[in-house]
């Protein structure tokens, strides 16, 4: 059974930016990108990003900053009244 | 500037009932939440405890018509399902003869979505005359002389107040921002993604009867928790943040995927209704919970319960606890620390007190059994089966298979006693102290337990057939 995870997740949007990567800081461990449930974070060369769309993707469960143990990756709630909605929770 | 007695950040469980009681206690009280309505960033923490309904009053009116998920069962389902993917056994179990009130006595949990039970919380703060500002992220706060006096909302609007209670979760801005701590370590923390999946309530009643929560123990997957709603259930799992090693959507999906899960679902008429993932605080023993002006409760100060993080009622115990400490100190007119130190003092009286005496035992023996599928559920389960399975059995003569099992179980011993000595033994020996400190003894247990296996007797006598 394939569960698809496209639109199984309400959201509000204008959440504006809540996420980003201090270049400078990453160690390219690559921990985000296992532990992102919605799969968001990618490698390309040497750099590792978030990928454009994240906002309407993302859980805001924000596991990518929480197991960044070099501090790179910034993380703030969206907007108050904004991003995802549990209806069910 | 806006000016209160007291500032909660966030109005789930906990800041609902600090609100409600600080209100109660005549506090100019405030509380903010990020989301439209309290409850709709929330997932799982769906399980309220009957402890819940022998401690708040305001329990006893919860009913279908405020909250319409509401289910309460008696009855829980382990599935054990071993390294093939197969599920090996299940052992339901009720409320015991040992249970001792009511209304545990009837059901174990009263699952809600939080959707709709945190709003009907907030509504007994508001009632009480807290005012609540939706739609309103808390970013920072205000210090004067490096003491916090306040927070700062994203707009840049500031709210001033004697005390800042931090109800704002596993990512607690007030606790950041006052310098309490700084983000939990990778073992402090656990990722639980989820499911719901909306099932027919008559299906849900017709094939679980009063089943209201199953665990699906793996030896390929972390627990997996099943918990059932009026018209829907949960499927979830976690484990702390340093474990995984896939994304944990693969995990949960191996569960999904048993073939006796999706008969289930078939059974059920179940289809996928929404996707959750939230982090949780799972400690031994909560820390830092209070500073000059600041106190943390519930996730925010780290008080789900260290065996199965049961969250919503440390956080409301928390929340009321926070209130009455704030409330006097402001009365004194003094909030520092040395004061506000009187909330671990009071909270460590309580049962949330008591079920961390044991934080550390409860907390490694989880990490070291349903967080560890690889290590311990491999042999754990079909040991566990071994038992059970045996129990109808005609392969052989049933004193043969008597026999057999225990000898087969005597070779799961390798592991199962390091097991015991390091994990069950200290918990046991924390719970009973010393009484069993000397009774249980590891060094006594290792010269006993080796000669009692020997013990068991390989042939049995023939009985029948006497000569002639």
């Amino acid at each position: 059974m394939k569960i698809e995870l496209e639109n199984l997740t309400k959201r509000i949007l204008g959440t504006g930016n809540f996420i980003s990567v201090d270049r400078n800081k990453c160690n390219r461990c690559g921990r985000c990108l296992i532990i992102c449930i919605m799969n968001l974070w990618r490698k390309k060369d040497d750099t590792i990003y978030i990928v454009d769309d994240y906002q309407s993707k993302c859980l805001e469960c924000a596991s990518c900053y929480q197991v960044c143990e070099a501090g790179a990756i910034n993380f703030q709630y969206p907007v108050g009244g904004t991003g995802v909605v549990y209806e069910k929770g | 500037m806006n000016t209160y007695d007291i500032i909660i950040v966030g109005a789930g469980p906990g800041g609902s009932i600090a609100a409600k009681n600080a209100a109660e206690m005549g506090l100019k009280t405030v509380f903010f939440e990020r989301g439209r309505k309290p409850g709709e960033k929330n997932s799982s923490g769906c399980g309220l405890g009957p402890r819940m309904w022998k401690d708040f009053e305001i329990m006893k009116e919860l009913t279908p018509e405020k909250c319409p998920s509401m289910r309460a069962g008696a009855a829980s389902r382990n599935y054990f399902v071993n390294k093939e993917d197969i599920v090996a056994g299940y052992i339901m179990a009720r409320p015991t003869e040992s249970v001792s009130y009511e209304p545990a006595k009837s059901w174990i949990t009263m699952n809600v979505y939080r959707s709709e039970f945190d709003p009907w919380l907030a509504e007994f703060a508001t009632d009480a005359g807290a005012e609540l500002k939706t739609s309103t992220l808390i970013v920072d706060l205000i210090k004067e002389n490096g003491k916090v006096c306040g927070v700062i909302d994203e707009k840049g609007e500031k709210y001033e107040a004697s005390i800042v209670i931090g109800a704002d979760g596993v990512i607690s801005t007030v606790a950041m921002k006052s310098g309490l701590r700084t983000k939990w370590a990778q073992n402090q923390v656990t990722l639980v993604p989820q499911y719901d999946f909306q099932a027919p309530p008559e299906k849900i009643d017709d094939i679980m009867g009063d089943e209201a929560l199953g665990v699906w123990w793996g030896a390929t997957f972390p627990a997996s928790y099943q918990v059932f709603f009026r018209d829907g259930f949960h499927q979830g799992l976690g484990n702390w943040m340093s474990w995984w090693d896939k994304n944990p959507l693969f995990y949960l999906n191996k569960v999904v995927n048993l073939k006796y899960y999706q008969r289930l679902l078939k059974i059920l008429e179940a289809k996928p209704r929404e996707l959750q993932a939230h982090l949780l605080p799972w400690l031994d023993y909560p820390y830092n919970t209070y500073t000059d002006g600041v106190i943390l409760i519930g996730d925010a100060g780290g008080f789900p319960c260290p065996l199965e993080a049961e969250g919503i009622y440390p956080a409301m115990i928390t929340g009321k606890i926070s209130a009455q400490i704030a409330a006097e100190a402001i009365a004194s007119g003094d909030v520092s620390k040395a004061v506000l130190h009187k909330f671990d003092e009071e909270w460590q009286k309580t049962s949330i007190g008591e079920e961390f005496e044991a934080g550390y035992e409860l907390w490694n023996i989880w990490k070291a059994l349903p967080f560890s599928p690889k290590e311990t559920m491999s042999w754990f389960v079909p040991m566990i089966m071994e038992v059970l399975g045996g129990i109808f059995d005609w392969s052989q003569p049933h004193a043969l298979r008597i026999r057999q099992i225990a000898s087969h179980v005597k070779s799961y011993m390798p592991k199962a006693t390091p097991f015991i000595m390091k994990y069950v033994i200290p918990l046991v020996a924390k719970t009973f102290e010393d009484d069993l400190d000397k009774l249980m003894d590891p060094k006594k247990i290792m010269t006993i337990l080796p000669k009692l296996l020997e013990l068991l007797p390989q042939k049995k006598r023939k009985r029948g057939g006497k000569e002639k």
